[in-house]
């Protein structure tokens, strides 16, 4: 498996990935990773029409994922896909490689701080960050191409978090 | 590579490239302009500037609709040319498109693209099926 992106995006499939990165990447396939879609074939169905046809597509709860992901041929350049931080810390913890992991939307909603425009987090969010940062991965955060990296790394999360009543 | 300049009524047009940019991040030679306030003749001269500003670089013109005043100064303007076409009607993925094939596709091809694209995501969605 090759992963080129592995993006946390509360909007999951959308335009920013399937336009935007894909145009820059070129994927072979996405694969989204959430058990409540995954379990609900209407929804589903929705997301999946949302890619390009030459992009190819696979959403699975979060058991599937990891052995999909060490499965996959190492040519086929894959762009992963999951809703929050809790999410892709699972699937670093069953042991799918990940080097950086790219925080391109999680969006504003009660009790949650704005570390960017494009990410808000509350004190569950910082956790997995923390424990995503403390498996070796680098985190930063940048909602397409070509715009400015912003590094979520500790200082951030201890800024942020010192902000929290 | 190709130059797009998007003219149309009112901030549609700005706010069409910003959209863009959103999506795609920056793209460098892709800019709106809005009629507000200008005179068709205005608006042809602005348009001509534009256009000659960006020399040895073709351009497509992004119009929002056919026959109304953008339209006008964008033929005014000797904008349908060798090195520079007029299309109407523009919308989000017209301008996707233009963005994904302006460095590959060369002027004569594009427009075509552009046009076909553009009609295609004009749908009317019927629901999803339940189960």
């Amino acid at each position: 498996m090759s992963l080129i992106l592995a993006r946390i995006d509360d909007r999951l499939i959308h335009g920013q990935v399937t336009v935007g990165w894909s145009r820059i990447l070129q994927p072979d396939q996405i694969v989204l990773c959430n058990d409540t879609i995954a379990a609900d074939s209407w929804q589903s169905r929705i997301y999946k029409s949302a890619v390009p046809p030459e992009i190819e597509v696979s959403i699975l709860d979060k058991e599937s994922t990891a052995d999909f992901l060490n499965n996959l041929p190492l040519e086929c350049k894959t762009i992963l896909l999951v809703e929050n931080p809790e999410d892709m810390f699972d699937l670093v913890r069953r042991g799918v490689k990940i080097d950086e992991v790219n925080v391109g939307g999680m969006h504003h909603s009660n009790s949650k701080y704005e570390m960017f425009e494009y990410v808000y987090v509350n004190r569950t969010d910082i956790a997995y960050l923390r424990r995503i940062l403390n498996s070796g991965i680098t985190i930063n955060a940048q909602s397409v191409p070509g715009v400015k990296v912003h590094a979520i790394d500790k200082l951030a999360l201890d800024a942020i978090e010192s902000i929290m009543p | 590579m190709i130059n797009g300049l998007v003219v149309t009524h009112g901030e549609f047009g700005v706010e069409l490239v910003s959209v863009v940019e959103m999506i795609m991040g920056p793209v460098p030679g892709l800019t709106g302009r809005s009629n507000s306030g200008k005179s068709v003749s205005e608006l042809a001269e602005e348009i001509k500037e534009l256009i000659s500003s960006q020399q040895d670089c073709d351009t497509i013109l992004f119009i929002d609709d056919f026959g109304g005043s953008c339209a006008n100064a964008a033929q005014l303007a000797g904008a349908a040319g060798s090195s520079t076409r007029i299309l109407t009607g523009v919308n989000l993925a017209m301008l996707l498109d233009f963005v994904t094939w302006r460095e590959t596709m060369p002027i004569d091809e594009l427009p075509r693209r552009l046009v076909e694209k553009g009609r295609q995501a004009i749908t009317a969605m019927g629901p999803v099926q339940e189960g």
